[in-house]
């Protein structure tokens, strides 16, 4: 397992508000990877840095086996380069059907003339059959995702990403909001697409976080408190009084 | 793509049908072709219907599909106008010059007869000399480019200042109206080198075609808007379908996810802001040779608000809406402000519509924006919806 991501040093501030302070991550590929941490954390920012929507302070970001740095990339080449994120909030383009939200994120050239002029093709409409299968959602591909359910829109966020052909997939609480048996269909699809490829998880829910069955990465005032299984890190006693014990 | 993209998009072929049947008739029912129950002024104001309804797609493709609210965009339909009025005053007045010198004793050299154009266009401005921007003034074919050249560029450098720094929403709004205002207070300027608020006139006076009466002139711009609009209606939709439009509706509807798909969304709204500037571009110099007239408050703010307000009327989102919009409201405004409509005596008080139009024109937007958000084209899918329905 060769590491794909790599955070050292990371430190940003707001106003003087350190949200995340010297954080250190790795992340290997194939991995499967829960981060978990009270309001504040700095969960969100720490999506925010790798996928370029903010500039850290100090600190180094490096993917890939060329090592890369992804500071100074802008956030669609970020996304280009094979890092897809999912928001809290399910993100879709609700005016357009499913097909259409799909086939906006398959990996084609993303050039004004390129999507101009481009035209569909059967590997793609196969390729779109494929994920809308992944996702359940084959019977709904004409539907305007506008209509669909909450945890539907969720899968269909998720089946862009991997329409995307990611290699390291950024999901943040991808089942808040969602019943038991829509819980258990996200697990399956995380675990399917972490075979693969990296897939970062951010998930308050810690019964969710034990069904993803996978390494855990706890953070704690923008820096990572403990990292372990799911079992190790419960029993941290930091962990306990910073989170888990209230 | 053309038997694709049509078959595809009945709504295109229905609107070109339609055109095409209104050009057809306004023709037979002008003067030129002898029935005369369409006056030539009506056929202008008609042709001119047909340069508002071109910038009105290009409005509502920057707008209603990929969500910049540009109130700056008559700035380029205005600089269209002027382009291509460079070069109607400049070979007219020529001509007139040569005319006149010629019925002297001494044949004129060149000098004498630029020196006397200079004269004639710009002794108003207390000026004779020729300023830079006329440079290209003599020739129809560099003018023409102007038409589409310096909105484009206009557009692209505007643009990407603007986008590249993330301004959206309605700071967007505002600097594209800054835009438009910095342009026409430049214009009203006497040394502005366009003749400050006098503006460029005699613009109906085609050079070479002085002997062809404005009925014969009038039809032949008609024709042309037609065409103009036909042409620049299948360019946008077949722009905003497909894959374009998704990605471009995508970003009106939520771009940072657009962003994190991999797209470089300044550099999509980079392409629709210049592309509409340009034919925003083409539909003022087409326009203006059909008013005779174009001077700096064409390029007020007021103008392209307006612009806005007839998109939204017309229907976001949907070309013929903007069509829709565009011809409805501005000919009811011709109507209204022309003395068309009849004064209400209520008594006590006469409305009369010289000044009460703009607040009917108010009025129906507030109730369009509340009741109707789908506007005039929203009514086609209660026909569609019923017509499914049986």
């Amino acid at each position: 397992m060769n590491t794909l991501l790599e955070l050292s040093g990371v430190s940003v501030s707001f106003d003087g508000f350190r949200a995340i302070n010297n954080l250190s991550f790795q992340i290997g590929e194939p991995e499967l990877r829960a981060i978990i941490g009270p309001n504040g954390a700095g969960k969100t920012t720490f999506m925010d840095i790798i996928t370029g929507k903010t500039r850290p302070d100090a600190g180094r970001v490096i993917f890939g086996e060329k090592s890369v740095s992804l500071l100074k990339m802008s956030e669609s080449q970020i996304a280009r380069s094979g890092i897809g994120r999912k928001f809290q909030k399910p993100t879709v383009f609700e005016a357009q059907t499913v097909r259409e939200n799909l086939a906006m994120a398959l990996s084609n050239p993303r050039g004004p003339f390129d999507v101009l002029i481009y035209r569909k093709t059967p590997t793609g409409a196969a390729r779109i059959e494929e994920i809308a299968d992944e996702i359940g959602l084959s019977d709904h591909l004409t539907r305007r995702s506008g209509e669909l359910s909450h945890g539907q829109k969720q899968w269909l966020e998720i089946g862009m990403l991997l329409a995307q052909d990611p290699r390291l997939l950024l999901v943040d609480e991808p089942a808040a909001g969602m019943t038991p048996a829509e819980r258990e269909h996200t697990t399956d699809l995380l675990k399917r697409a972490a075979q693969t490829r990296a897939v970062v998880v951010v998930e308050h829910d810690m019964e969710f976080v034990r069904r993803l069955d996978c390494k855990v990465t706890v953070l704690h005032e923008g820096s990572v408190l403990a990292e372990g299984s799911l079992d190790h890190v419960t029993k941290n006693k930091d962990v306990i009084d910073v989170y888990l014990g209230r | 793509m053309t038997q694709g993209f049509l078959s595809k998009n009945p709504s295109v072929l229905w609107f070109l049908l339609v055109l095409g049947l209104f050009t057809l008739g306004v023709t037979v029912l002008s003067e030129t072709a002898g029935v005369g129950l369409i006056s030539t002024s009506f056929v202008k104001t008609l042709g001119k219907t047909l340069c508002l309804c071109l910038i009105a797609i290009a409005m509502d493709v920057v707008w209603g599909y990929c969500g910049i609210l540009s109130l700056g965009h008559f700035a380029f339909f205005g600089i269209g106008g002027y382009a291509i009025g460079m070069w109607l005053m400049y070979a007219r007045t020529e001509i007139i010059v040569i005319k006149s010198l010629n019925a002297a004793a001494i044949p004129p050299t060149p000098e004498e007869i630029t020196d006397a154009v200079g004269q004639q266009i710009f002794g108003v401005v207390g000026s004779t000399d020729f300023p830079w921007l006329w440079a290209f003034s003599d020739s129809l074919f560099l003018q023409l480019l102007m038409v589409v050249l310096v909105p484009g560029l206009l557009a692209l450098v505007f643009g990407w200042l603007a986008f590249r720094s993330r301004v959206t929403g309605v700071y967007l709004s505002i600097l594209t109206q800054a835009m438009t205002l910095a342009l026409a207070l430049y214009l009203f300027q006497n040394d502005s080198g366009l003749r400050g608020n006098n503006g460029l006139s005699g613009l109906q006076n085609i050079p070479g075609f002085e002997r062809t009466p404005q009925a014969v002139i009038s039809l032949g711009f008609f024709w042309a808007s037609a065409l103009a609009l036909a042409l620049g209606y299948v360019l946008f939709a077949w722009v905003v379908s497909g894959k374009m439009g998704s990605v471009i509706r995508g970003i009106r509807d939520n771009e940072s996810r657009v962003r994190f798909l991999g797209y470089h969304v300044e550099t999509y709204k980079l392409f629709v802001f210049t592309l509409t500037a340009v034919i925003s571009g083409i539909a003022g110099a087409l326009y203006y040779p059909q008013a005779g007239i174009i001077n700096p408050a064409e390029v007020a703010p007021i103008a392209s608000i307006y612009l806005a307000v007839w998109v939204a009327i017309g229907g976001r989102g949907r070309l013929y809406g903007a069509v829709l919009g565009a011809a409805v409201v501005s000919l009811m405004s011709s109507w209204f402000t022309g003395g068309g409509a009849p004064n209400i005596p209520l008594g006590f008080y006469t409305i009369q519509w010289t000044d009460w139009w703009l607040v009917l024109l108010g009025f129906s937007f507030v109730a369009v924006t509340l009741f109707f958000p789908k506007g005039i084209g929203g009514l086609f899918d209660i026909i569609v919806r019923k017509g499914d329905q049986k």
